[in-house]
């Protein structure tokens, strides 16, 4: 899900500058396109950009000013919601990373005839709907869900049902859920590209299996790590129909403010101000993003 | 790599200790992926109308249940139209774009893409948003022609990363022998381009019918009697009742994606749709 196909894409004719003859592709097809997404998509921003600068107020009707941003970032309920918002995408990452890493490991090195099952069941869930999975999240750890069922009544490990969902570890788990596919991937990807001569040289050079890993494999696989961690961090973000159906009040993130306003207070404005708190992250990740391809590219 | 067979795995196992380790890790690692999406299967059979273990009996009646409920029903029509004309427009416009990308001589090309795909990027609720006000401030308001508008955005990054995947694979040989031949520009894109690049605009075209499918953040903004989405519809009943009907509604949501995922792993292949590289 990154920018690097078309990237590499596009600096693949340099190596042969053909003459210009007629069956190459003109430059202006493009047209069509940049231009639909010039009006239909960056004027969008640029106004929602603009509004935020004219929140609503009561009996006051619409004043330009910083007002919403000075209440976003001058009031400790807000601060609260955007912290919650970075350390949940945090959390979330890096919790895909501890869980992601090992397996794309294991489906580079290890998986054999099997990695085509892997990959199925790697994308399979990214083609079911998100009510789908939370709703799965919902049956399997509601009170009287399946897992409560288990530890309760067949094995007898707790006295009460578990309070499991609306908590911070169902709106983490089912988060994890939807981004962790994207984190394996994107490791798996450079795991496939390392010399494994590199691996060999250090075991016969006196390396045990553990310092090879640490010392050789896992500084080479960084750029996977790099391209995984950027992409959930982004998607964890802007996510917020995970935590609306099973995150409870576990993590009040800004989406999930965004939507509050829509549907209740309808402070336009504030509303825009929030969205574009969250855009300039957006922008910020996908600058990270290029840095990250760039460099690898020039690796070749 | 090539299967190992048994005698092959054991062998491996002597060589690598820490593999069965990483392979009951992997195994508990699908269990917890897999977990929420079977368990919604089982449930779309329960015979009651609440959620409670162990399970009393089965039935079909939630199934019935989905053609009874005309929201149901009616916001399938909606979201199954938007997401073949959303797709089609994005093909219209990404496919020629991803050519010119992949082939074009331009400086600028690296960041045109990077412009044409970072729809992908954005928090798609701050688009929805973003969206709503500006087309309403256009005239078009909440109306399926907001809501085309709005999902060809998204859509259109897809379209371009399949189809240009698949164009820097292929030989320009063709296109220039065509060309020698004769041909003008369009008959080369129609009779030679447009053949060798069809499982990319296949791969991206299922992608974007998917994606548009799932999408709630944009479609809920642009909700009323008549644009209502299947997840908008979804949404706001889970919101309401608990009833098996959503289980059983995404069941067979499930269905028809698995198997629009084996179709395009027949005709392209799985590997290309999903590395990020």
């Amino acid at each position: 899900m990154t920018t690097a196909t078309l990237d590499a894409a596009t600096r693949a004719p340099a190596r042969k500058r053909r003459k210009r003859h007629a069956g190459g592709v003109p430059m202006w097809w493009v047209l069509p396109a940049v231009l639909f997404l010039i009006v239909f998509y960056v004027f969008p921003i640029a106004q929602n950009g603009w509004r935020g600068f004219y929140p609503e107020f009561a009996g006051q009707g619409q004043v330009f000013g910083l007002a919403a941003y000075a209440k976003l970032l001058g009031d400790g309920f807000y601060l609260g919601v955007i912290f919650d918002t970075f350390w949940l995408s945090v959390l979330v990452t890096l919790v895909c990373l501890a869980l992601g890493y090992p397996v794309a490991y294991f489906l580079v090195r290890y998986s054999g005839r099997w990695s085509g099952l892997i990959i199925f069941m790697l994308i399979a869930p990214l083609l079911t709907s998100i009510i789908m999975r939370t709703y799965g999240w919902r049956v399997l750890l509601a009170r009287r869900g399946l897992v409560n069922n288990l530890l309760l009544d067949q094995l007898g490990l707790i006295e009460e049902p578990l309070r499991l969902v609306n908590t911070e570890f169902s709106a983490v788990a089912g988060l994890v859920h939807v981004l962790v596919p994207f984190m394996v991937l994107a490791i798996a990807s450079v795991l496939q590209g390392i010399d494994l001569r590199l691996e060999e040289s250090a075991r016969i050079l006196g390396a045990n299996r553990w310092q090879t890993f640490l010392r050789v494999t896992l500084p080479l696989s960084l750029d996977g790590i790099g391209t995984g961690a950027i992409m959930v961090f982004m998607i964890a973000n802007g996510s917020f129909v995970t935590l609306l159906l099973i995150g409870g009040d576990s993590f009040k993130t800004l989406p999930l403010l965004i939507y509050q306003q829509f549907n209740t207070t309808r402070d336009f404005g504030f509303a825009a101000a929030m969205g574009n708190l969250l855009l300039v992250s957006a922008v910020a990740c996908l600058y990270l993003q290029l840095r990250l391809i760039r460099r690898r590219g020039v690796k070749g | 790599m090539t299967g190992p067979g048994i005698m092959g795995l054991w062998r491996r196992f002597k060589r690598n200790p820490e593999a069965p380790l990483l392979g009951a890790f992997v195994a508990l690692f699908f269990t917890f992926m897999l977990a929420p999406i079977l368990i919604v299967v089982v449930v779309a059979f329960n015979d009651a109308n609440f959620i409670a273990f162990p399970l009393r009996g089965y039935s079909l009646r939630w199934f019935y249940r989905i053609v009874e409920y005309r929201p149901f029903l009616d916001s399938f029509i909606v979201s199954l139209e938007l997401a073949f004309a959303s797709t089609f427009l994005a093909c219209v416009l990404g496919v020629p774009a991803s050519l010119a990308l992949v082939r074009g001589r331009s400086r600028h090309a690296d960041a045109i893409a990077t412009f044409l795909l970072s729809p992908l990027s954005m928090p798609l609720i701050v688009l929805g948003l973003a969206f709503l006000f500006y087309l309403s401030a256009l005239g078009l308001g909440v109306s399926f022609l907001s809501l085309l508008i709005s999902h060809t955005v998204v859509g259109l990054p897809y379209i371009m990363r399949t189809v240009a995947g698949v164009y820097r694979g292929v030989s320009t040989d063709f296109e220039e022998t065509a060309s020698i031949l004769g041909a003008n520009r369009l008959q080369i894109f129609w009779y030679i381009t447009l053949p060798l690049i069809r499982p990319g605009i296949f791969a991206g075209a299922l992608f974007a019918i998917l994606i548009s499918f799932d999408n709630l953040p944009i479609s809920f903004f642009f909700g009323s009697a008549t644009t209502n989405t299947l997840p908008v519809v979804m949404l706001s009943y889970i919101e309401h009742q608990f009833d098996p009907s959503i289980a059983a509604l995404s069941a067979v949501q499930m269905l028809l994606a698995v198997v629009a995922l084996l179709v395009v792993e027949r005709i392209y292949g799985l590997k290309h749709m999903s590395a990020p590289t």
